[in-house]
């Protein structure tokens, strides 16, 4: 059975061993928030939500959920406005949370013209 | 008992906790922001499964599992954020079971083999021209 976690962590031993100093600088492997650490992956994880309310742009407007896309596009506000006011300023993190605001909104955007254009539909969401 | 209480209260009201709640932390403001998902979840656990997103809930679900990691390893440990993705987890777990067993649990109607009505017309014979 494949255990992700340890696949990983044989990734991680692996580039210790293999790379050199000069391309551990490069690519700055030991830095407190790189690749070994879960301050890099993290937020890096945060984009495959952006990814997911790309997909769901297929779907058809009335099968959307009001509330998830209220609070996806809260939280990108709300998250993208902080990530400039803390020290250091997180780039990637307010890069993130723009692109979940648009997908948020965008969200938000389809469910009112699909309400406006349909008022006889019952609201499932 | 009495006494309890008011010491409590004026914990409350001290200054440590209006400067923790009032000025600029990102580390109190940020995580009642992201409570919002499992709020919503939460909520739309009474409404049609219809409304669930399955990718939306897989990478909710990835999402908060890092972040339960991640909130313990900030320093200083955030365990506001920390419950936030448990709960987050839970909620979108039971999201996720609920729609597979709507999807592969009940029966769907297969809406792609339905006869056209033209079928069911009886064949008009050809006229004959010549």
């Amino acid at each position: 059975m494949l255990i992700l976690s340890d696949l990983y962590r044989v990734a991680i031993r692996t580039g210790d061993r293999v790379l050199t100093p000069s391309m551990k600088k490069i690519v700055k492997w030991d830095h407190p928030a790189g690749m070994k650490y879960i301050h890099f992956w993290a937020p890096l994880m945060k984009w495959s939500l952006v990814a997911a309310g790309f997909g769901d742009m297929l779907r058809p407007a009335n099968k959307l959920s009001l509330n998830q896309s209220i609070s996806l596009f809260a939280t990108g506000a709300i998250w993208s406005r902080y990530s400039m006011v803390i020290i250091p300023k997180n780039y990637m993190l307010f890069a993130v949370n723009i692109f979940l605001a648009f997908v948020g909104a965008q969200q938000l955007a389809r469910i009112g013209h699909y309400r406006y254009t349909h008022p006889e539909a019952q609201a499932k969401n | 008992m009495a006494s309890l209480i008011s010491r409590g209260l004026a914990q409350l009201k001290s200054k440590e906790m209006r400067d923790y709640l009032m000025r600029r932390e990102k580390h109190f403001w940020g995580p009642v922001a992201n409570w919002g998902l499992p709020l919503a979840a939460i909520a739309d656990l009474k409404k049609d499964p219809e409304i669930i997103s399955p990718k939306m809930t897989v990478a909710l679900c990835f999402y908060s599992m890092l972040f339960m990691r991640f909130a313990l390893q900030v320093k200083p440990k955030n365990r506001l954020l920390f419950a936030c993705h448990f709960a987050n987890e839970c909620a979108q777990l039971m999201q996720l079971a609920r729609f597979i067993n709507y999807k592969y649990g009940t029966p769907q109607p297969m809406k792609q083999y339905q006869v056209p009505p033209s079928a069911t017309k009886p064949p008009v014979p050809p006229v004959r021209t010549v």
